[in-house]
C-alpha cells in the first residue's frame, strides 16, 4: 500500500509556510468560538482547565485531544490541515490562521524546547539527523524527520493516541522494512511511548516559566548580518513596526559582500511570544523569515529563504537597537591571515567609540565609519597571535575574529546534500544545492585533523563535480544530472522527466562527488562531499 | 465515525464507471457487445489459465495456450491490492480489494460477483494485508482481519483475528467463526489436510476449527547458528503447481561469534512448507546479488528456483549458484509458471505479462492487458 495522501503541501513549501502568515490576530473568544463551531462535531468539550495556565488566564476551555498537546505553529498547522484532509473538517483559511495563533500561543514550545531542532522549521531540508536511539530512528524517524517528533510535547496518553493513529492510518507500517523485523506496535507502545512521554512531556518547568514570562515586543530597528551559501556575507537593517496583537510590518535593506544591494518589505507575526515568521518580497522574489527571538527580545536568529526555493537562503542574526552605544553584531569576514592586508566590516548599532582589533592588527585605512557599520582596511602582523580574539568598539566587546597562519584542511559544507530535478512542464521547480568550503587552521600542535584545530570560516574555493562511483561513471551522471557553478559552488540540477539519451531512458538523477579546491600559499587543498540528484519531492509538509 | 471509509467508497463508485468506460473503449478498442459476449464465455476444462488484476478494476483471465486475454471481468469498488486466490475447483476467483478491506468471489465463467465479504463494519475498519486463503474443499474462506476502531476523535488498534467465512455466504457474507490471531500476518495457504498456514513473525499452522496455532516454521525466531534473522517481503499470496507454500528470504551468515556484518555472507533463500506432507524447510539458494520480490520453484525440477524484480534469474539450489539471468524491459513483481514447468510468466506493474522460456530464459512472448497498472497484483495459474 502506497502512502499517498492529498495533503495541501504537495505543491511546495511556499503555500505551507504562507498559510501561517497574513495576519489578522483575532481575540481569544473568536478562536474558542471557532473550535466550538468547527471541531466539536468530533472532539468533546471537557469543561475546565487542566493545563497550567499562563498569567491572567483563570480558566480555559478544554477540548479532547486538542488541549493535551503542545507544538510549534507549523505543527498546529499540520494537525489542523490533517483534520481537513483526512477527516473532512471544514474551516476557512482565516479561521485556521486564528486557531493556529491561539493554539501556538497557549500550547506552544518554550524557546529551550526547540533547541537543536529548529532546522525543521527553518527548512534546512538537507540536515542529516542522527539520534542516539537507534530504536527511535527506526521506529519514528524513518518516514519523516525525528524533529517533527521532538518538536511536540504530550503526555503518555497522547503519544499513545499518535501511535494508534499511525498504524490505523497506514496499516502497512508494521509490514514494511523496519516494521516487519520486530513487533512494531509493541515497541512503539511499550518502548517509544514511555520514552517520548519522559523526554517530551506535556508539562515542563521551562514552559510554565515561559508562559509567565514577559514577552517583549519585537518592534524596533534591527541590524542583521548573515551568510548566504553561494553569495557570501550579507548585512543590513530591518525596521519592524506593529505589535504582537495586530501583527507586524517590516522593511529591510541590505547588501551582499560584493556590494549588491537589496531591499524588501513584508509582514510578520509572532507565535508563542518568540517565534517570528515573516513573509516578504525582495526585488520581486517572495521570501520567508523563520526566526527565534531571544527571551529578552533583543536578538533574532534563524533563516531567511526564498518561498519557492527554500533551499536558497541565508543564516541570519539580528540585533535590536536598544539605544545602548556600541552593540557589535558581527565582523565580516570573521578571519584574517597573519601577514595579510584585507578589508573588515564591523556590523552593529550605535557604533561610536574607537575600534580596536587587539595587538598586532593595525588599521591601515578607515573606509567608512557609520553609526551601524565600520569598514576598515587592516593588516595582521606575520607574528600576530593566532586564534580567536574579540573586536572592541569603545568599551564594548563583540564579534569574533580568527587569526590564522595557514589553512591546514578544508571541508565541504554540507558534506552530503540532495538536489532535485524539476521544471520541464511539471509543477515542481528544481531544487538546487549550494556548497561552501570551510577552512580549518592546524591549531597549536601544527597538525591538521586534531582536536585543537581552529575553524577559520567559509573561504572562496573553486568547484566541480565528479562521478561518485563506478555506476555513476558508467551512467555519465556528471553529464546528465546538472551543472556546478565553479565559483559560487551552486549546483543546478537538470530537467525532470525521462531522458531518451540516457540508458533505459531514465531520468536525470545522479550520484556525484562535489569537489572544492583552493590554494593557500604554496599548498593546494581539496575536499569532497556527496551530492545525490534525485526526483522531485511530491510531498512537502511544513515540517519535514 | 467512519467518514473515511464512507468517503472513499463514494468516490470510488462515482469515479469508477467513467474510468472503466474510458479504458474499455480506448484500450480494448472493441465494441461493447463483444465485451459482453466475452464476459460470458466459459473456461474450458483441461485448459490452463492465468489470472491477474489491474487498474481501474479488472480481473483478467489469460488463456495460456493462445497467450491471449480470454476475458476481462469487472470488479466492484476500488482497486487495490487486487490480490487473488483461486477456489480448488478453479471456478471462482477471490480478490482482496477496495483498499484491502473487502473480498469478492467472481464466478469466472459468468464474471458474476457471487461472494462479497465486507470486512469493515460501523466504525470498525478492517484491513487484510494479503492474508486470505480458501479451504481445500472450497467451502471456507479464511482471512486475517486487522481491525481499527475509528472513534470520533481517536483511533484504537484492535487485536487481529482469524475470520472464517462460508463461501456460500453470498453477497453479504459474515464470518461464521473467528479466533484471535497474531499481528503482522501476510500471505496464507491451506495444507491438503485443511491446516491453515500463515506467514507472520514465524510461519504458523492453525487449526481452523479451534484457532489453535503452532509454529510450523521459525522465521524471525529461527535458531540457525551464526545466521541473522531473515527478512521476508510477502505481498503475493501465490499458489504453486507443485503445491508448496514458498516465501523468499534474505539473511546474513556471520563468520564467527563476533557477528561482524562487514565480513558476513549475504544470502538468498526460501522458506517452504509442503502442502501435502507439511514438511517445512528453510533453504539457502545463493548469494544476494540483486533483489527479488517473488520467487518460485520449477514444478518439473525442484532443484531450480527463479527470482524476479529487475531481472529474471534462475538458480541451481543444490549448487547454490545463479545459472542464468535475463534482463527485463521493466520491473515485474510477481512470478508464475505453467504446470509443466516450461514457461515463466511475469506480472505486476505496467500492463503487460511477459513470457519466458523456463529453460533458456529467452523471452517468447507477452500479453498486453486492457486497462492500466497491475501494481501489486497476484498472478495465479491453474488448469480448469
Ligand atoms: C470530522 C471529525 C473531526 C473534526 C471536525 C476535527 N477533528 Fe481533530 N481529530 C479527529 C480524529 C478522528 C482524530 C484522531 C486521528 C488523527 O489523529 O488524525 C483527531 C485528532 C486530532 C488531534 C490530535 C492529533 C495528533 O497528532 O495526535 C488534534 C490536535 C486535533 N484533532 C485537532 C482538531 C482541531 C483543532 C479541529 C477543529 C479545527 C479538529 N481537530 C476537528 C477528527 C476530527
Ligand atoms: C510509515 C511512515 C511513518 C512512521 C514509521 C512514523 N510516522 Fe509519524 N507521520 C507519518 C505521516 C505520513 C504523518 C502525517 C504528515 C502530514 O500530516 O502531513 C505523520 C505525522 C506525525 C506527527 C505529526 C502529527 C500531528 O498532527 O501533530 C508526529 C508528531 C509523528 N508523526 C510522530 C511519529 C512518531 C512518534 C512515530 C514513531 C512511533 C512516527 N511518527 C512514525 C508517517 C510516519
Amino acid at each position: 500500500m502506497k502512502i499517498t495522501r492529498l495533503l495541501p503541501w504537495v505543491i511546495g513549501a511556499a503555500t505551507a509556510v504562507a498559510s501561517l502568515l497574513p495576519i489578522q490576530a483575532s481575540a481569544e473568544a473568536d478562536a474558542e468560538q471557532i473550535v466550538r463551531n468547527s471541531c466539536l462535531s468530533c472532539h468533546t468539550d471537557e469543561g475546565s482547565s487542566a493545563l497550567p495556565q499562563s498569567k491572567g488566564q483563570k480558566s480555559a476551555p478544554q477540548w479532547s485531544r486538542i488541549s493535551h498537546q503542545r507544538k510549534t505553529p507549523e505543527g498546529w498547522l499540520m494537525s489542523i490541515a490533517r483534520m481537513q484532509v483526512m477527516h473532512g473538517l471544514i474551516i476557512s483559511d482565516n479561521d485556521r490562521r486564528t486557531l493556529v495563533k491561539y493554539l501556538a500561543d497557549r500550547q506552544g514550545l518554550a524557546p529551550e524546547e526547540t533547541t537543536g531542532f529548529r532546522y525543521a522549521m527553518e527548512r534546512r531540508l538537507n540536515t542529516q539527523e542522527s539520534f542516539e536511539s537507534e530504536e527511535f530512528t527506526q521506529i519514528c524517524a524513518r518516514c519523516h524527520s525525528g524533529a517533527r517528533v521532538a518538536l511536540q510535547r504530550r503526555p503518555a496518553s497522547e503519544w499513545e493516541h499518535l501511535v494508534h493513529f499511525h498504524l490505523g492510518q497506514w496499516p502497512t507500517i508494521e509490514y514494511q522494512a523496519m516494521g516487519r523485523d520486530r513487533d512494531w506496535l509493541g515497541s512503539a507502545l511499550n518502548s517509544m511511548v514511555p520514552q517520548l512521554a519522559k523526554q517530551f512531556p506535556l508539562e515542563s518547568k521551562v514552559w510554565s516559566d515561559w508562559q509567565s514570562a514577559q514577552k517583549p515586543s519585537l518592534a524596533g530597528s534591527w541590524r542583521f548580518a548573515g551568510s548566504a551559501a553561494g553569495r557570501g556575507d550579507v548585512e543590513g537593517s530591518m525596521s519592524i513596526t506593529g505589535s504582537d496583537e495586530k501583527g507586524y510590518q517590516l522593511e529591510l535593506m541590505g547588501s551582499y559582500a560584493d556590494g549588491t544591494a537589496f531591499k524588501g518589505r513584508g509582514q510578520g507575526i509572532v507565535y508563542t511570544g518568540y517565534e517570528w515568521r515573516a513573509n516578504l518580497n525582495i526585488a520581486g522574489v517572495a521570501m520567508r523569515q523563520v526566526f527565534a527571538a531571544s527571551k529578552d527580545g533583543s536578538r533574532l536568529e534563524g533563516r531567511m529563504f526564498e518561498a519557492l526555493h527554500d533551499e536558497v537562503g541565508m543564516d541570519i542574526s539580528a540585533l535590536k537597537d536598544t539605544g545602548v552605544t556600541n552593540q557589535i553584531l558581527t565582523v565580516q569576514p570573521s578571519y584574517i591571515k597573519a601577514g595579510e592586508t584585507q578589508k573588515l566590516t564591523i556590523v552593529g548599532n550605535n557604533l561610536k567609540g574607537k575600534l580596536s582589533l587587539g595587538q598586532d592588527i593595525q588599521i591601515s585605512k578607515v573606509l567608512e565609519k557609520g553609526k551601524n557599520k565600520i569598514l576598515v582596511e587592516v593588516r595582521a602582523d606575520t607574528k600576530a597571535k593566532l586564534g580567536g580574539r574579540s573586536v572592541t568598539v569603545g568599551k564594548s566587546k563583540g564579534g569574533d575574529l580568527q587569526v590564522y597562519d595557514r589553512i591546514a584542511s578544508i571541508q565541504v559544507v554540507p558534506n552530503f546534500s540532495v538536489a532535485r530535478v524539476g521544471g520541464n512542464g511539471g509543477s515542481t521547480p528544481k531544487v538546487t544545492s549550494a556548497f561552501q568550503a570551510e577552512a580549518w587552521a592546524p591549531g597549536l600542535d601544527g597538525k591538521a585533523g586534531t582536536d585543537d584545530d581552529l575553524r577559520i570560516g567559509f573561504i572562496p574555493a573553486s568547484w566541480h563535480v565528479e562521478p561518485f562511483d563506478e555506476a555513476a561513471k558508467a551512467d555519465k551522471d556528471t553529464r546528465f544530472a546538472g551543472t556546478m557553478d565553479a565559483t559560487r559552488g551552486v549546483f543546478s540540477p537538470a530537467l525532470a522527466g525521462p531522458n531518451p539519451d540516457r540508458r533505459m531512458s531514465t531520468n536525470n538523477a545522479g550520484n556525484l562527488k562535489v569537489v572544492a579546491k583552493l590554494t593557500d600559499g604554496d599548498t593546494t587543498l581539496q575536499a569532497e562531499g556527496q551530492l545525490i540528484v534525485t526526483v522531485q519531492r511530491w510531498n512537502n509538509p511544513p515540517l519535514p | 465515525m467512519n467518514l473515511i471509509t464512507l468517503k472513499n467508497k463514494k468516490n470510488g463508485r462515482l469515479v469508477l464507471p467513467l474510468v472503466s468506460l474510458f479504458s474499455l473503449s480506448i484500450l480494448i478498442g472493441g465494441v461493447s457487445e463483444s465485451v459482453e459476449a466475452k464476459t460470458n464465455q466459459r473456461l474450458v476444462v483441461g485448459n490452463e489459465y492465468m489470472l491477474v488484476t489491474n487498474y481501474p478494476n479488472n480481473l483478467h483471465v489469460l488463456d495460456l495456450a493462445t497467450e491471449k486475454v480470454m476475458k476481462t471481468c469487472q470488479l466492484p469498488d476500488d482497486f487495490g491490492p487486487g490480490a487473488i486466490k483461486v477456489s480448488p475447483d478453479h471456478k471462482t476467483a477471490y480478490v482482496l480489494n477496495n483498499h484491502y478491506e473487502d473480498i469478492y468471489g467472481i464466478d469466472m465463467d459468468s464474471c458474476d460477483v457471487v461472494f462479497t465479504a465486507r470486512q469493515s463494519n460501523g466504525n470498525e475498519r478492517v484491513k487484510s494485508i494479503f492474508s486470505f486463503a480458501v479451504s481445500p474443499d472450497g467451502k471456507e474462506l479464511y482471512t486475517i482481519q486487522n481491525p481499527t476502531l475509528l472513534n470520533k476523535d481517536h483511533y484504537r488498534i484492535q487485536e487481529p483475528r482469524l475470520a472464517v467465512y462460508d463461501t456460500k455466504g453470498g453477497l453479504d457474507a459474515k464470518p461464521i467463526r473467528s479466533f484471535p490471531a497474531p499481528r503482522q500476518v501476510t500471505v496464507m495457504s491451506v495444507a491438503e489436510n485443511g491446516t491453515l498456514l500463515m506467514a507472520g513473525e514465524d510461519f504458523y499452522a492453525v487449526d481452523v476449527n479451534t484457532g489453535e496455532k503452532t509454529v510450523a516454521l521459525a522465521n524471525r525466531n529461527w535458531q540457525r547458528p551464526l545466521y541473522a534473522a531473515p527478512d521476508v517481503l510477502n505481498a503475493w499470496p501465490m499458489d504453486t503447481a507443485n503445491n508448496e507454500f514458498l516465501s523468499l528470504y534474505t539473511t546474513a551468515r556471520f563468520q564467527d561469534e563476533t557477528m561482524d556484518l562487514n565480513s558476513a555472507e549475504w544470502i538468498y533463500g526460501f522458506h517452504t512448507i509442503d502442502l501435502k506432507t507439511g514438511k517445512a524447510e528453510s533453504i539457502d539458494f545463493g548469494p544476494i546479488t540483486e533483489i527479488y520480490f517473488t520467487g518460485m520453484r520449477n514444478p518439473a525440477d525442484s532443484n531450480i528456483v527463479y527470482g524476479v524484480l529487475n531481472r529474471l534469474a534462475k538458480y541451481d539450489i543444490s549448487k547454490k549458484e545463479m545459472i542464468n539471468a535475463a534482463p527485463l524491459d521493466h520491473s515485474y513483481y510477481c512470478i508464475a509458471m505453467n504446470d509443466k514447468g516450461t514457461r515463466v510468466y511475469l506480472a505486476g506493474t505496467f500492463n503487460d505479462v511477459a513470457i519466458y522460456d523456463a529453460d533458456s530464459l529467452e523471452k517468447t512472448g507477452s500479453i498486453k492487458l486492457p486497462g492500466g497498472d497491475m501494481a501489486i497484483t497476484t498472478a495465479q495459474v491453474f488448469r480448469r
